[in-house]
């Protein structure tokens, strides 16, 4: 029996429709249903659907085998996992964003303050350049703190740059690219490897064709 | 108490089979200076250790693990001892966790050292005990999969990039991550063939036909000989017959500072971590000054007991043999029969009444105590009343 984690929500979506395309059966997503487990009759696989934060945490302690999430949650979380595949989709990209005429100012401010859902790769990130700065966790709609008075700028996420448009910011630095990954547990690649080997190759074969 | 029981049943084996395997036990302090910890090439990092002041302001820390005291005990105590040295240990060590995730700060451990021998039989002696640790075990369906960080080193020597691509090329093939090794290697200006080589190090992992694939792809005398060293272990430990519980995995690079050869881990499918860890640390002993090679694993002894517990294996504690029920006259024949009881290996409990229990035999009842003797005469106690409840 192999248990994939799945964040809930969009991620889940796009997951379900790359596994049927790699051959597995998926019928039990096709009724609607509150159930956070589901079992494949066939392929003796178990999905759980999880809040994408909580996918690493699954599969760290061996609990699910096998996890789909956004890089950005895997950054954030720092698990020790194995990362076997990028998936291709839910593609952004990790951008720090303020008020254009902060651009130059910002960072010699003495202590900047970063609004953001992701205080862990803010901590790194300002760490590494040696930068001192003060970070405000939030749980959404992290534009808002430099459009109140919150904070001076922000570390999100981007997709197409919408929202930060809409409301006036503008990307003062790309960190990084990040998309959807498979990860795997350390012990469950050994113990289970025949069964996971054969996923993944079927998953790679899907996203090639 | 279960826990506690079936804790100290697994100690206990484990104690008889390191015994019996020549090692001797020792228990170090479980407050040590900082300095022990941290002037040495560290497998724990400072942050992970629960530190306190001592009357003087200097720093000490709660042991954050074992082998670092045992080296310096080699190198100073037992310096002058014959090697090899065999050292056991049973005993906590304390770490600071991530906090809510749901790891504990005091890790029960027990593990060896065979201090003294760089020849591949110190490795395959080692690994062997620890499969056999979990045979006594009694743990189904175990892996013990076996890496060799000297392989990784030879190729990065041989690429020469600096540390900093060093540490980046690591933390990929570590997580297995092909596309940022992918990324890094693109941009880096080494030889296409050693590219390959690197590129192919995650996937490097499987059973022994594996070593052969490793074999063919290793140009450079470092891997040629980290391959030929886990080839002899592999040997001998086929001779051992434990050539079913051994895979391989090339990529394995954690801790890669401390290590200096074979280093292994031992899994199950029943959980999601190790369940026990070590391997060869050449440098340490030397940094404490006495230059003299390492290796040993350690089990961690709750990670254990949560596999017994889902393969459902755990023992309950046994009830109590024999209720000696005692009359107020008679305590001194009571005592001397309860003695010999006990000195027969039957655990005996000697009644005292309570406000709830004041009837010795729905107190044996609610115990399940099969057996009561009442011993309300002089004479031969063996004559005393014994009955089924």
């Amino acid at each position: 029996m192999i248990t994939i984690a799945l964040a809930k929500g969009r991620l889940a979506e796009e997951a379900i429709l790359l596994l049927k395309k790699a051959g597995v059966d998926c019928t039990a997503f096709n009724k609607p249903s509150r159930k956070l487990i589901l079992l494949s009759p066939t392929d003796n696989m178990r999905f759980i659907l999880v809040k994408p934060s909580d996918v690493p945490t699954y599969v760290d302690h061996g609990i699910a085998d096998i996890g789909i999430v956004g890089k950005d949650t895997l950054l954030e979380e720092g698990h020790p996992l194995y990362e076997l595949l990028d998936l291709g989709y839910a593609k952004c990209k990790i951008v720090i964003a303020g008020f254009p005429d902060k651009k130059n100012s910002w960072i010699t401010h003495a202590h900047t303050r970063v609004a953001t859902k992701y205080p862990n790769i803010a901590q790194n990130y300002f760490s590494r350049l040696g930068e001192m700065v003060d970070i405000i966790k939030l749980n959404g709609s992290v534009e808002l703190g430099p459009l109140t008075g919150l904070s001076d700028i922000i570390l999100d996420i981007m997709e197409s740059g919408k929202t930060l448009a809409e409301n006036g910011l503008v990307v003062l630095e790309e960190i990084c690219d990040v998309s959807a990954r498979l990860v795997v547990n350390r012990v469950s690649l050994k113990t289970k490897s025949t069964a996971i080997k054969e996923l993944i190759k079927a998953i790679e074969k899907a996203l090639e064709g | 108490m279960d826990e506690c029981y079936n804790k100290r049943l697994v100690q206990d084996r484990l104690r008889e089979l390191f015994f019996l395997s020549g090692y001797d036990e020792v228990e170090t302090p479980t407050l040590e200076h900082i300095d022990v910890f941290t002037g040495v090439k560290a497998s724990i990092e400072q942050d992970q250790m629960i530190k306190l002041f001592d009357p003087d302001g200097k720093i000490l820390v709660l042991r954050p693990d074992i082998t670092m005291p045992i080296a310096r005990i080699a190198a100073t105590k037992l310096k002058t001892s014959s090697l090899p040295l065999r050292i056991s240990y049973i005993c906590n060590v304390f770490r600071n966790q991530k906090a809510q995730s749901g790891k504990q700060s005091e890790i029960a451990q027990a593990g060896i050292e065979l201090l003294g021998v760089s020849e591949p039989e110190a490795d395959a002696e080692v690994i062997a005990t620890a499969v056999q640790s979990f045979i006594n075990l009694e743990i189904k369906e175990f892996q013990i999969d076996i890496g060799q960080v000297e392989f990784f080193k030879g190729l990065i020597a041989q690429a020469g990039m600096g540390e900093e691509w060093e540490e980046e090329i690591r933390s990929h093939i570590d997580q297995k991550n092909m596309l940022g090794l992918e990324l890094v290697l693109k941009e880096s200006k080494i030889s296409d063939s050693l590219k390959n080589t690197i590129y192919d190090l995650p996937k490097l992992y499987g059973n022994g036909d594996m070593l052969k694939t490793a074999q063919k792809m290793s140009n450079n005398p470092r891997c040629e000989s980290a391959i030929e060293n886990i080839r002899e272990v592999y040997s001998i430990l086929m001779d051992f017959g434990f050539e079913r519980y051994l895979t391989f995995d090339l990529g394995m690079v954690q801790s890669f500072n401390f290590y200096t050869g074979i280093i292994f881990r031992g899994i199950t499918s029943e959980l999601g971590y190790p369940i026990c860890g070590g391997g060869r640390y050449d440098r340490l002993v030397n940094e404490f000054g006495h230059d003299i090679p390492a290796t040993g694993f350690a089990i961690g002894i709750k990670r254990i007991l949560m596999v017994l517990e889902r393969q459902k294996n755990l023992c309950s504690i046994p009830t109590v043999d024999v209720l000696v029920v005692c009359e107020r006259d008679y305590r001194q024949e009571a005592y001397c029969l309860v003695n010999k009881l006990r000195s027969d290996g039957y655990r005996t409990e000697v009644f005292i009444p309570t406000k709830q229990d004041y009837d010795y035999i729905s107190y044996a009842n609610k115990k399940n105590i099969p057996k009561i003797i009442h011993v309300d005469s002089k004479g031969s106690h063996e004559m005393s009343t014994i009955r089924e409840v």
